[in-house]
């Protein structure tokens, strides 16, 4: 079982290589296009004409296109991005301090969104053939048309803004000196056993956490709901039913177990584009993870930022696609034999 | 066809689509005509007005003014003029582009299937939102730009589907059968595989429309999309956001706006779906 998962991982981590090569040839050439000058605007503004063109050569841009995707991919390797042009700190540095926060988010509302996706698909299953389930089926349309970002601004309003329920800006309030262990904040305040701090950490992540979960449950409550209708047409249902098995029964323990698998697929390919959506709401709640980041540095068209954080964002979706697959086997037992 | 497009017709929600659909697309043909403003006239003795119906709105603006005193009405309509065009030309360029390569992944297999499945796989490990955002970095601003970035990331979405649907149809006897009759390559495609995928085709299209609709209104938002001269959503959004505690209705009426228009598209998909599957009409479901 286990030489199995890992034989997948190494297969899938194998194939994913190449795959991030192509990304970074990518990136490069499309951020390459730009009419910027990276030597330029690494100078301060007194910087003679001479001046530039000695940073040119000593960036390597005087050559052509492919050495610098060379030179630019060697570093890479090593865990160099270079400068950030705007922050004028190291850019690699700069995504390892946000890229925590961000996935501290995507944990947070992934989790919201099972559990949302389980409840509401239950929900529609149970509603079938009633006189509610067209209701339920139009409300679950509705929600499926609310993205994340709408959600994020509604949540805002109404609970930021008009009731002042919760706060809305940051990951911490004015005051708190952050401990930094992981850089994983509601891990840190634990671990060094700042209750106070971890529950005020807790509450700047639940607007940003439930606008996202929101916005990616409603594909997983449909997709569970079908699978449950398909699955109900096995036999082995009605076996149960014969054998005497109480409805409920037969739901979690029979139905569930299979009509589960279909929507941890979907799950895996949600949970890399909630990871993309996080960058939205983190701009709408001021959140300091790699979206804040990504978008600044797009503003600022801050080249090696956008490199070492669009880089990022496609490793962290290979790696989770790579787990859901591993998940997917450990859950499927026919997929067990060799 | 026809008969379960007149079925479709009789559906409640379907129709409710059709009608947001239709609204949004008359606001947006017609806009010059509708717009009781000029979009991008500043009236700055009147900004940050509430709605007509509010005690201190003004007529003048139906829906009050933004924080430089322009017509919230005349923005929307305009917005909606920015939103279907990005919705109706982004969504058939991606289904053209996805389409024909999902038909020649899935028709003749081999070394292209092979190159197209890996470029699928490159796309599909960027998020969405990061991929148009880095392209719309390289670019720059502006409608166009912001049509191909949608364009360039969302061909995935047909190809990936499309693909599977044509493997098999291709198994089917009848595709078998043509090319024994003579028909070539092209002919068998055109004449025997497009009609068996084709519903699925207009259904991702209408699906298509929703997502063009939020990506444009999310780069917009981030400052990414049209150009500022332009009226967008996601741009009203943006600004609203900023004055959220003087003036909450700026941002409800581009969120409202937003929702009926994804709204609109996602149950007119989802009842073209319906309709035009025929393993789901066998069921009844």
């Amino acid at each position: 079982m286990l030489v199995t998962v890992l034989k997948l991982l190494g297969r899938r981590l194998l194939a994913a290589a190449p795959i991030l090569l192509v990304v970074s040839i990518l990136l490069f050439c499309v951020l390459r296009v730009l009419p910027v000058d990276p030597a330029a605007m690494s100078l301060p503004p007194s910087a003679t004409l001479a001046d530039i063109e000695a940073k040119r050569r000593e960036m390597g841009l005087d050559q052509p296109l492919y050495r610098q995707y060379l030179i630019w991919l060697g570093d890479a390797l090593h865990g160099e991005f270079g400068r950030s042009i705007h922050y004028r700190r190291d850019a690699a540095t700069l995504v390892r301090e946000t890229l925590p926060a961000t996935l501290e988010l995507a944990i947070a509302a992934m989790a919201i969104a099972a559990i949302l996706g389980l409840c509401g698909g239950l929900l529609l299953f149970a509603l079938r053939a009633t006189p509610m389930e067209a209701v339920a089926d139009l409300s679950s349309m509705l929600l499926l048309s609310i993205p994340e970002f709408v959600w994020g601004l509604i949540l805002l309003f109404l609970f930021g803004v008009t009731l002042q329920l919760l706060p809305f800006t940051g990951r911490l309030s004015p005051g708190f000196m952050r401990p930094s262990l992981t850089g994983f904040l509601l891990l840190d305040t634990l671990l060094t056993g700042r209750l106070d701090m971890f529950f005020d950490a807790l509450k700047h992540m639940v607007l940003p956490a439930v606008a996202l979960g929101l916005a990616f449950s409603p594909a997983m409550m449909r997709v569970l709901r079908s699978s449950l209708l398909d699955v109900y047409h096995e036999d082995y249902i009605e076996q149960a039913r014969l054998r005497g098995l109480s409805e409920g029964r037969i739901l979690i323990a029979h139905a569930l177990k299979n009509a589960a698998l279909p929507t941890l697929t979907l799950a895996g390919v949600q949970f890399g584009i909630l990871f993309g959506g996080t960058l939205l709401v983190e701009v709408i709640y001021s959140y300091p993870g790699l979206g804040n980041l990504m978008v600044d540095a797009v503003r600022n068209a801050d080249l090696p930022i956008i490199q070492a954080a669009g880089l990022t964002y496609c490793v962290v979706v290979l790696l989770i696609n790579t787990l859901v697959d591993s998940l997917y086997l450990v859950l499927n037992p026919k997929l067990r034999v060799r | 066809m026809l008969e379960s497009l007149s079925r479709m017709l009789r559906s409640g929600r379907v129709l409710v689509a059709l009608c947001l659909v239709i609204f949004i697309g008359a606001c947006a043909a017609f806009a010059p005509l509708i717009a009781p403003h000029d979009p991008a006239e500043q009236n700055l003795l009147a900004i940050l007005l509430p709605p007509a119906w509010a005690s201190a709105g003004d007529p003048v603006f139906p829906l009050g003014t933004d924080s430089l005193g322009r017509c919230v009405l005349s923005r929307l309509i305009y917005g909606a003029r920015t939103a279907m065009t990005v919705a109706i030309v982004a969504s058939l360029g991606a289904m053209l582009i996805g389409s024909i390569l999902a038909h020649v992944c899935g028709y003749f297999g081999g070394i292209a299937d092979w190159i197209i499945g890996r470029a699928v796989d490159v796309w599909m490990s960027f998020p969405p939102v990061i991929l148009s955002l880095v392209l719309m970095v390289g670019l720059g601003t502006g409608l166009d730009k912001v049509i191909l970035a949608i364009v360039l990331v969302d061909w995935t979405r047909f190809c990936r589907v499309l693909r599977s649907e044509v493997l098999i149809v291709r198994q089917r006897d009848y595709v078998a059968a043509a090319r024994l009759v003579g028909f070539t390559h092209w002919q068998t495609i055109m004449r025997e595989i497009l009609p068996a995928t084709l519903p699925l085709l207009i259904t991702l299209v209408s699906l298509e429309m929703a997502i063009a609709i939020v990506v444009e209104a999310i780069l917009s938002f981030v400052g990414m999309g049209v150009k500022p001269d332009e009226a967008a959503w996601g741009q009203m959004i943006a600004d609203a956001r900023q004055y959220l505690y003087q003036s909450p209705w700026n941002l409800a009426f581009p969120l409202l706006a937003i929702f009926a228009a994804v709204t609109g598209f996602n149950l007119l998909g989802d009842g073209l779906r319906r309709a035009l599957d025929v393993r789901l009409v066998q069921i009844g479901r």
